[in-house]
């Protein structure tokens, strides 16, 4: 009994120290300690950490790969071009750069993943919308939660997407059959409500002759990255389909830019090196452990029979728990613990028969929706108090979050049906 | 007299020509653009959030962490198409507004600056020693309406509040 409280006290401050970061502390370093007390205090053997570790290579690869994948693409300039070039055909209609945005953000996060969407489309359209002197407001918010709300188009839109496939060996053609109808629906949805709440800001008409031509260092090396992702892009879906190994194409990706790269004399190795995050391994890795752990105790058993008598036997009901649940746990404790505390919750249940398997999928939408949560906070009330702080009175800012907030449970609730009914 | 004209990213022309219909001649006009450092900032932020797959850019005054990108070296040159992107679009607002003013007979001297429009305005104000202030009710984002508390936006609000000279308020945009 000591002993499962005891394991139970370090897996919940652990999750509690990556949510509140104590002393500045990085989640990583969190993480790690929690990993180190479970390997000290004999919750989890060191032989077994290894195995477990190493058994994991696919998901390491993967990671290092789009990491690679995302900032070579990032140097040759694609997301500025990109950008331009949707200004351009736009032709001064504010309205249909706004669908563009929304366009070339669902296709990089399909291919390329949420992340590259939001951490590297974001500033090129920023810098795009602030030439065109349009209101930035509207173009930020497509960025960000288009970045979320397509990442469930393919499996490799969202890492969080293979955290959860790797283990239950399902191919592309499950994956599509349970999520292809609720992400189109999600980002028509996302589509229809951006149009309606910034329908004012998208009245003016901008000239795009203000935009500057991309120069660019090597348009040869333009040419060669963009048929290298177009290649990889292919790849990652023939890949799904097989159920190869996704880190196989990522990192034979990542190889192919790299080399590319550095024939045309474009690589820049330190600021490729400054891109990766190395500290994500220990992060993804230690999260890794410390759910094992959790897993020898029997909590993650106990948390899936909870969630059962939680929703009871309706397999629908079963279906929404599952994602909002996933959703709010992505808010609260960052979707890679919630992600992987679930993997072992549906095995528990999907084995025993309790479940269906359509709940992997409810799992894997509400980790990749749930943050746009946080994203609507996190702008809206960014924006919400620096103009506050102004003493200004600006109503509309507080409706973008009421809108945004009522909008992610709507996508949740939408996709819980279309999932159900596969 | 001196005069201060706050000129924000679109309006700067109709800003000029009214001004220029209730001025005489031989004032001294200053253009002046501010870029507003805000939404910069709330993007930065975001983008130091709690992401996978990390872009640093220049660590800015956040919270550290290797998470988070901001202990890792600042990418060459990552923020700068940003940087040079809200310069230009400044530039090209101040040019109208000039060229609007030349064409009226007003010579004008013309400042870019960074920071907080409404407090950098007041304090230039203060600190040349304007004896009026001339700006935009508002950019006409979020379709505002025309008459009423909300026709007014932060920026001209917070100026009305706390010049420390007369306002021109400009509302026909």
């Amino acid at each position: 009994m000591l002993h499962f409280a005891i394991g139970t006290l370090i897996f919940i401050s652990t999750l509690a120290a990556i949510m509140i970061r104590p002393f500045r502390m990085s989640e990583a370093l969190a993480a790690a300690v929690g990993a180190t007390l479970m390997l000290l205090l004999g919750f989890l053997s060191p032989k077994e950490a290894i195995g477990l570790l190493l058994g994991e290579w696919n998901i390491f690869g993967f990671f290092l790969g789009l990491m690679i994948i995302a900032a070579i693409a990032d140097q040759a300039g694609i997301f500025e071009v990109f950008a331009n070039e949707t200004a351009r055909l736009a032709n001064g209609s504010t309205r249909k750069l706004f669908l563009g945005v929304f366009a070339i953000g669902a296709l990089f996060t399909a291919f390329l993943s949420n992340d590259a969407t939001a951490l590297i489309l974001t500033p090129a359209v920023y810098a795009m919308v602030t030439r065109l002197r349009l209101p930035i407001l509207p173009f930020m918010f497509v960025c960000t939660f288009i970045a979320d709300t397509a990442s469930f188009l393919l499996p490799v839109s969202n890492p969080i997407n293979i955290l959860i496939l790797e283990s239950f060996g399902a191919g592309l053609g499950s994956f599509l059959r349970y999520l292809l109808l609720p992400a189109l629906f999600c980002i028509v949805a996302n589509v229809a409500v951006f149009l309606f709440l910034f329908r004012a800001d998208l009245r003016r008409h901008f000239e795009p002759g203000d935009l500057p031509k991309v120069e660019l260092a090597s348009p040869a090396y333009f040419r060669f990255t963009v048929v290298a992702l177009g290649a990889i892009a292919v790849a990652f879906v023939v890949a799904s389909l097989l159920q190869a190994p996704l880190s196989l194409v990522a990192m034979s990706g990542a190889i192919l830019l790299a080399i590319g790269s550095w024939r045309h004399r474009q690589i820049d190795w330190a600021r490729l090196k400054g891109e990766i995050s190395w500290s994500l391994f220990v992060f993804i890795g230690s999260v890794f452990l410390v759910i094992r752990a959790v897993e020898n105790l029997g909590l993650t058993d106990r948390f899936g029979s909870g969630l059962i008598r939680l929703s009871g036997s309706s397999p629908l009901w079963t279906t929404f728990v599952t994602a909002i649940g996933s959703a709010l746990g992505a808010n609260l404790i960052n979707n890679v613990p919630m992600a992987l505390v679930m993997v072992p919750t549906l095995h528990s249940l999907i084995a025993t028969g309790q479940a269906p398997l359509g709940l992997v999928y409810a799992a894997i939408m509400g980790c990749d929706l749930g943050p746009n949560l946080t994203t609507v906070g996190f702008l809206a009330t960014m924006f919400w108090l620096l103009i506050l702080r102004r003493k200004g009175l600006e109503v509309s800012s507080i409706e973008y979050f009421k809108l945004g907030v009522l909008v992610v449970p709507i996508m949740i609730a939408a996709g819980t049906v279309l999932i159900w009914l596969s | 007299m001196k005069i201060l004209c706050a000129i924000g990213t679109r309006g700067g022309p109709e800003l000029i020509r009214r001004l220029r219909e209730v001025i005489g001649p031989g004032h001294e006009v200053r253009l002046l653009h501010v870029i507003d450092v805000g939404p910069r900032d709330t993007l930065e932020k975001y983008l130091h959030g709690p992401r996978l797959l990390r872009h640093p850019l220049p660590p800015g005054p956040h919270e550290p962490g290797p998470l988070r990108g901001a202990s890792l070296p600042p990418a060459a040159g990552a923020a700068a198409p940003m940087d040079e992107a809200e310069r230009a679009a400044g530039e090209a607002a101040i040019e109208e507004a000039r060229q609007e003013g030349a064409r009226l007979g007003l010579a004008m001297q013309t400042d870019i600056q960074k920071g907080q429009p409404e407090r950098i305005i007041v304090q230039e104000a203060r600190e040349s020693g304007s004896a009026l202030i001339a700006i935009l009710a508002s950019e006409g984002s979020m379709g505002r309406p025309q008459m009423g508390p909300e026709s007014i936006g932060h920026t001209a609000r917070f100026v009305l509040d706390h010049a420390p000279c007369d306002v021109l308020l400009v509302r026909s945009y």
